[in-house]
């Protein structure tokens, strides 16, 4: 074979190589109508089908506790103040929208942010199972993004834990660091656990043959981290300037909510 | 997104109970994950293909592009499966590099795996995508409804799917005017134009939710939305379908 075919050959198997990390974006792309803030929505959603039956149920059995906790503090909510019926229905599209909010990667291209941290320092950790839950069904049926049998283990990694850890770490550092670095860093952590988190079902369900759950997780984990840790960052950023935005603009709306120190 | 919302509205099988369709998928996928063989999820594809685009006159194209859309998590996901790491040179490894003082390797049987895992994957998501192309999420929630699911979340369900759209083309036109004038024209004005559309987009949302509370209280709103329910055909076509899918999946486990 001569120079000239071996370049052609690298070419094509570059190509494909790159159509297959870009079917996502692709895909939506050329479905969707010019320049446009929503395009492919590329996030951590365990695909449906891709758990084994008995993995797929443990997580939905993680999940349901949380799901009843957080249901619970919705009718307390309502009961309370019925008006917040409505505010926590558009909150929930909210964070669906939000996570098609096209933001710009530390890498170069372009990435979306989860919503979970600053839907946590918003609305609490157990509000956010219930409607989290309900956005990543809704990925699902109209995004064709995540699935029905893997809705436990990716509320687990999404609406759970992301919003836990975010949670957790805007309560302990209020008042004892500068408010950017509290925002920054519960978005930016709650970003980071939800891949965590994933890698750690895949890794779980998967093991590796040879050096067993360990060697998985460092597999998958490796796998993901080139394109979620330069997103965890830009999340981290864009949540600290939504919040300083809400804040010199929205205080009586976030007051009502319940923040204190807003 | 708007792709398979639109599908979901305007197909052939619409109006046919949103729990037969539902029940097809379903079937679809609990037999695929049970049986566990690369021939089943393959053929499941293929019957789900038939199902959406020749029962429901969804374009092939369309079905094509969602069933691809998640490709780069299932490729990543893949190669995570099918190439081991360890640190002392593997044993019944076919192929094998070696990376620094890593080892990369990869067998047959593991790339077997991750092949059975993609066919798996891809017979589930064909059969969860026809529920999404042919049932609109409306017909989904109703039928969480008739399935006995707490009145309260099925109102939030409603109104998260309605403030969707509405807060989509909220955003479209804010990005557009943002674009308009110079917005995201360099990479720290485009995180300083997403942060803008994002605060400003939760100001709508809250301001949206106050002025829908007076609306619909100054029409005796009481806590409830009630809304008339749709009413649906049962077609027996499906039942037959899911007969014959069930049967040949079988069969092909049992051949495989």
């Amino acid at each position: 074979m001569n120079k000239r075919g071996r370049f052609r050959w690298g070419r094509i198997v570059w190509g494909v190589l790159a159509l297959l990390l870009l079917s996502g974006h692709v895909a939506w792309a050329n479905a969707i109508e010019p320049p446009s803030a929503i395009e492919s929505v590329r996030y951590m959603h365990i695909m449906e089908g891709f758990l084994p039956p008995m993995w797929a149920a443990i997580w939905f059995v993680v999940a349901i506790p949380f799901w009843i906790m957080g249901f619970r503090r919705i009718n307390q909510l309502v009961a309370q103040k019925p008006e917040i019926r409505l505010l926590l229905g558009v909150s929930g599209a909210f964070a669906f929208v939000l996570s098609a909010l096209k933001i710009p990667s530390v890498t170069g291209s372009s990435s979306h942010p989860t919503g979970t941290g600053l839907g946590a320092i918003l609305f609490g950790p157990s509000v956010m199972s219930v409607l989290g839950g309900v956005v990543l069904l809704f990925q699902a049926l109209l995004l064709a993004h995540g699935g029905l049998t893997t809705l436990g283990a990716n509320t687990v990694s999404m609406a759970i834990i992301g919003p836990l850890v975010a949670w957790l770490i805007w309560i302990g550092m209020k008042g004892k660091a500068p408010m950017w670095l509290g925002v920054f860093l519960a978005a930016a952590m709650a970003n980071l656990m939800t891949y965590v988190v994933t890698s750690l079902q895949l890794a779980l369900a998967y093991p590796d043959p040879a050096g067993g759950f360990v060697a998985s997780f460092v597999k998958f984990g490796t796998v993901f981290a080139v394109t979620q840790i330069p997103l965890a960052i830009s999340e981290g950023i864009l949540t600290v300037l939504i919040f300083n935005a809400l804040r010199s603009s929205a205080t009586n709306e976030l007051q009502a909510l319940g923040m204190q120190g807003a | 997104m708007s792709v398979i919302d639109r599908y979901a509205y305007v197909n052939r099988l619409r109006h046919i109970d949103p729990a037969q369709k539902a029940g097809l998928a379903l079937l679809v996928i609990v037999l695929c994950l049970l049986l566990n063989r690369t021939v089943v999820g393959i053929l499941a594809v293929g019957w789900m293909w038939v199902a959406a685009t020749w029962q429901a006159g969804v374009p092939r194209r369309v079905f094509g592009r969602v069933l691809l859309a998640e490709g780069s998590f299932l490729a990543l996901a893949a190669a995570g499966v099918a190439l081991g790491v360890s640190a002392s040179p593997p044993l019944g490894a076919d192929w094998q590099w070696r990376i620094g003082s890593l080892w990369l390797s990869s067998s047959i049987a593991a790339v077997n795996h991750a092949l059975l895992l993609v066919s798996r994957a891809l017979g589930c998501a064909a059969a969860m995508n026809f529920l999404a192309l042919t049932t609109p999420l409306v017909d989904v929630v109703e039928l969480l409804r008739r399935l006995r699911t707490p009145v309260l979340l099925i109102d939030l369900m409603a109104l998260i799917y309605r403030f969707i759209f509405v807060l989509l083309e909220c955003m479209e036109r804010i990005y557009i005017a943002q674009q308009s004038r110079l917005g995201y024209s360099t990479r720290r004005n485009a995180m300083k134009s997403a942060a803008l559309l994002g605060s400003r987009l939760f100001l709508e949302t809250y301001q949206r939710s106050q002025r829908m509370q007076t609306a619909l209280e100054s029409r005796g709103y009481d806590g409830d939305l009630r809304v008339l329910s749709i009413t649906y055909r049962r077609d027996w076509r499906i039942v037959w379908l899911g007969i014959a899918m069930a049967s040949s999946l079988l069969l092909a486990w049992l051949a495989g």
